[in-house]
C-alpha cells in the first residue's frame, strides 16, 4: 500500500517547534500540520513521512532512551519504531492522537526488544519484584535531608538512569509519559497492584539516589 | 480535632505502618493535608514530600534528546530496501 520509500528528502526537515514547558506532553494535542502529514503519509507521500519524524522524533527517541538507559540501543529502535510507523501508518484511522498512538507503537517496540534480549526487566514475575533493599524498606529516622526545590531536571534524568531497570519502565511509563496503571499492567502484563507498588518502590529509590547525590560530589550520582 | 484523629485512625500509627500505606494514600488521590501522622512526624512529612515532588519533576521532564542524523539516514536506507506497495 504505501509507497513512502519513493521520494524521501535528504534531510527530515525542522524538528517540531518547542512546546509550551509548563505543559506536560504525555497526551499531546494535534500539531499543527500534522493531520495533513499523517494523510499524506498514508497515501504514501516520503516528504510527509519525513515531516512525522521531524515532529516526532524528539519524543521518541527519548521514550527509547529513558525505557533503555543506553543510547545505541534507544537510536536502534527509534529507527525501528518510525520503520514500523511506516508499515503501519495506513491502520492509523484517528481514534486516539496520532502522538498518543505513535508513543504506544514505540513502547511496544521497546517493550519486545526487552523480551527478545530476555532481561529479566520485561519478566514482569521477577521485575516486579526486585530485591527488597530497593525502595522496599522503610524511611524511618532519616531525616537529614528533604529534596523539595533543589533537583533540577538534569539530576533527575541522571537518577532515572541509575534506576534499576524494572523501576525505571514503571516510573518513565507512569510518571513521565503519563501512562494510567491499567495501561502499564496491560503493556506490562502484570496486575495493576503490581504496576502502583513498582512505581512507588521507584519513587522511593530515585529518592535516595537524589539525597545520596545531594551528598556526595555533583559528579558522582 | 481528636475526633478526626479518631476517625481515620491514625493518630497512633507508626512511621512503619503510615508508609506501608503510602501507595495505597498516593494513588487513592489522598489529601495529607490534615494527616495527623503527618502532622506529627517531620520525617514522613518530608518522605510524602519528597515523593511528591519526584512525581511532578518527572512530569516536566521534556523531551530533549535528539537522535542522531544517522538515525533518519538509517531509516531512508531501510525503506529504499523494503518492497514498495507492502
Amino acid at each position: 500500500m504505501s509507497t513512502a520509500n519513493k521520494n524521501l528528502p535528504a534531510s527530515p526537515g525542522p524538528t517540531a517547534p518547542p512546546k509550551n514547558p509548563n505543559q506536560h506532553m504525555r497526551r499531546n494535542p494535534p500539531i499543527a500540520g500534522e493531520a495533513e502529514a499523517i494523510g499524506k503519509a498514508q497515501a504514501g507521500d516520503g516528504v510527509a513521512f519525513a515531516t512525522l519524524y521531524a515532529l516526532h522524533k524528539r519524543r521518541v527517541y527519548s521514550l527509547c532512551l529513558r525505557m533503555l538507559g543506553n543510547v545505541a540501543e534507544a537510536e536502534d529502535l527509534t529507527q525501528e519504531a518510525f520503520l514500523q510507523l511506516h508499515r503501519k501508518i495506513g491502520t492509523f484511522r484517528g481514534d486516539s492522537a496520532f502522538s498518543t498512538w505513535l508513543h504506544r507503537l514505540a513502547v511496544n517496540v521497546v517493550l519486545m526488544h526487552l523480551r527478545k534480549k530476555g532481561l529479566p526487566q520485561v519478566s514482569l514475575e521477577e521485575t516486579l519484584e526486585p530485591s527488597q533493599q530497593d525502595g522496599q524498606r522503610k524511611d524511618i529516622g532519616a531525616r537529614d535531608l528533604t529534596l523539595s526545590g533543589s533537583i533540577d531536571r538534569v539530576t533527575l534524568e541522571r537518577a532515572v538512569e541509575n534506576l534499576p531497570p524494572g523501576y525505571r519502565l514503571v516510573f518513565v511509563l507512569h510518571d513521565v509519559e503519563g501512562y494510567e496503571h491499567n495501561e502499564i499492567a496491560s503493556m506490562l502484563d502484570c496486575s495493576i497492584g503490581n504496576s502502583k507498588s513498582q512505581l512507588h518502590k521507584a519513587r522511593m529509590k530515585l529518592r535516595d539516589l537524589l539525597r545520596s547525590g545531594q551528598r556526595a560530589e555533583p559528579a558522582d550520582l | 480535632m481528636d475526633a478526626r484523629k479518631k476517625e481515620n485512625g491514625s493518630l497512633s500509627m507508626s512511621c512503619a505502618e503510615f508508609q506501608e500505606r503510602l501507595p495505597e494514600l498516593f494513588e487513592s488521590g489522598t489529601d495529607f493535608s490534615n494527616d495527623p501522622h503527618l502532622a506529627a512526624c517531620e520525617n514522613c512529612s518530608a518522605l510524602v514530600r519528597d515523593l511528591r515532588y519526584i512525581a511532578q519533576q518527572a512530569k516536566l521532564l521534556l523531551p530533549i534528546h535528539d537522535p542522531s542524523p544517522a538515525v533518519w539516514e538509517n531509516i531512508q536506507s531501510a525503506l529504499k530496501k523494503e518492497p514498495s506497495g507492502a
